[in-house]
């Protein structure tokens, strides 16, 4: 894979641009807060963030991976599942008319004001966490793949019919190569979701994870270490992002072309 | 002279997404031949694409019957109109479709010699959002001729490129055509590029569309662009023109009330 000196250098240019904005930003805080501006109670400086992971007490590790875990478990099954059901749904004109008014009336249901619900059907445990993450990626990666699926030149299946093709390979051949773009837009918004569903999981109820520190911080208003719990989500938000953009990169150099 | 394909007074309806049922051919008999290039013209949407896909098989007639012959199973190779291809795929790889899918992949050898006939080298690698609409073309062309097909089913595969390129590709097109000794049918509302092309043009009527009129072009083959100066094509677009009543469309209009006042 070629990637011309040009392209190399307007990346990092875009890179450098975005560092900046976080440096100034930074700098920024640490003198309003430092100055007292905004209260430290309120906005601590990020100098007292960054000490709250060398401070005893905190398991850091034992929270981070707790989090991480259900993300990374609740974003694979989710979009396995998601997958699937799209598979499925495109396939059988049945299912299509039976289960999509169904999806797309629960994807517009506020998904967090489930989580009660399930901790009631599944009692309060790992896998009630990891069901609200795989429900909030399961839908994004669903619907924008089945659009991928379905959305697609009619040519290319009526080509494939010529050639004697059957569905499994037109599904193969055509629809699921088609499908890839709307697929890594699914797993963007998937991840995202992923985030979200993990740390909602752990307000509700949880002993351990990011979701569970802050909430813990908040009720006794240890703000700088809701704030250091906000970074590494931020951090593992990006990474997780990051991962999928870079598997977008390598999986379709066509669409790069762009 | 073998029939490949015979179709018996085949008529095609459809039910739009609106429920209305579309009568879009009406009695259409033909015989298409083995070695010739036939092709069919006629204004837009009478039905000429669906006759295309009737004769393809893919499609059953609604009436009437369509026969093939089937010696060696009837492979077909189809070039649309906008190209369609396969965008996630390189040059290369989009010509060697119809043999993966055929299970002849022992036959690579033809994608190079394609890939050469129609002015692809050095493009293997290209993907399609790379290259021009000609090259697009040139690309669905030997796709639709690498698995060596018994018929080649082109549905306007030369419109909505530029009128130079289109020449190009007509010349170029008339003689791959001629050098694999593939029998055709051409659908176009281009009179021009039937007939250049043609051994024989089918007159369609506006919908339902049904065959109103035959030409044999004697022309010889591969034609050269020069063709187009010769007496006896501009006689076959000529029979063709006034067969569609193009020569003279305001003496129609006058039939129909149409009022002298307007071209004052």
């Amino acid at each position: 894979m070629r990637v011309s000196r040009h392209r190399v250098f307007a990346e990092l240019k875009n890179r450098a641009s975005a560092v900046s904005v976080f440096i100034a930003v930074v700098l920024l805080w640490q003198f309003v807060s430092a100055n007292n501006i905004i209260p430290q109670f309120l906005l601590p400086p990020p100098s007292s963030v960054v000490a709250e992971f060398f401070r005893p007490g905190v398991d850091w590790p034992l929270h981070i991976l707790t989090t991480l875990k259900e993300i990374i478990v609740g974003f694979f099954l989710g979009t396995l599942g998601g997958l699937a059901l799209a598979v499925m749904v495109t396939e059988s004109a049945f299912l299509r008319k039976t289960l999509l008014p169904y999806l797309i009336g629960i994807e517009a249901l506020p998904k967090i004001a489930i989580a009660p619900l399930i901790y009631i059907l599944l009692g309060f445990n790992d896998l009630a966490r990891i069901l609200m993450v795989i429900l909030l990626v399961f839908f994004p990666i669903v619907l924008t793949t089945l659009t991928g699926l379905v959305d697609l030149d009619r040519n290319l299946v009526y080509l494939m019919k010529t050639l004697g093709a059957g569905e499994m390979m037109i599904l193969y051949k055509v629809r699921l190569p088609n499908s890839m773009p709307q697929l890594f837009v699914g797993l963007r918004l998937g991840a995202l979701g992923a985030i979200i569903g993990s740390v909602i999981a752990e307000f509700v109820s949880s002993n351990a994870g990011l979701g569970f520190l802050i909430i813990n911080a908040q009720s006794t208003f240890k703000t700088s270490l809701a704030f250091a719990a906000f970074m590494i989500l931020g951090v593992s938000s990006l990474a997780l992002y990051g991962s999928i953009e870079l598997a977008a990169f390598l999986a379709m150099p066509w669409f790069r072309k762009k | 002279m073998t029939s490949l394909v015979s179709a018996k007074e085949v008529g095609k309806r459809y039910v739009t997404v609106t429920g209305e049922t579309i009568e879009a051919i009406r009695n259409v008999s033909l015989e298409l031949h083995e070695g010739e290039v036939l092709a069919i013209v006629g204004p837009s949407g009478c039905g000429k694409s669906t006759l295309l896909r009737l004769m393809s098989g893919v499609e059953a007639p609604s009436e009437g019957s369509i026969e093939r012959r089937q010696d060696n199973g009837f492979i077909v190779g189809f070039i649309f109109q906008d190209a369609s291809l396969m965008r996630w795929r390189t040059v290369y790889d989009n010509i060697k479709l119809p043999l993966e899918v055929l299970g002849k992949e022992d036959n690579l050898k033809k994608i190079d010699e394609l890939i050469q006939m129609v002015n692809l080298t050095g493009f293997e690698r290209a993907y399609p959002i790379e290259l021009s609409g000609g090259m697009q073309r040139r690309t669905a062309i030997a796709r639709a001729l690498v698995h060596e097909p018994n018929v080649l089913l082109m549905d306007e595969p030369l419109t909505g490129i530029d009128e130079i390129t289109k020449e190009i590709l007509e010349t170029e097109l008339s003689y791959i055509i001629r050098k694999l000794k593939v029998t055709a049918v051409l659908v176009t509302h281009d009179i021009g590029e039937a007939v250049f092309l043609g051994d024989r043009v089918l007159v369609m009527s506006a919908r339902p569309g049904t065959v109103i009129y035959e030409v044999k072009v004697s022309l010889p083959s591969p034609r050269e662009p020069a063709v187009r100066a010769q007496q006896q094509f501009a006689d076959c677009c000529m029979a063709i023109r006034d067969r569609l009543n193009l020569l003279h469309p305001l003496r129609t209009r006058e039939a129909s009330n149409f009022d002298k006042t307007e071209i004052r």
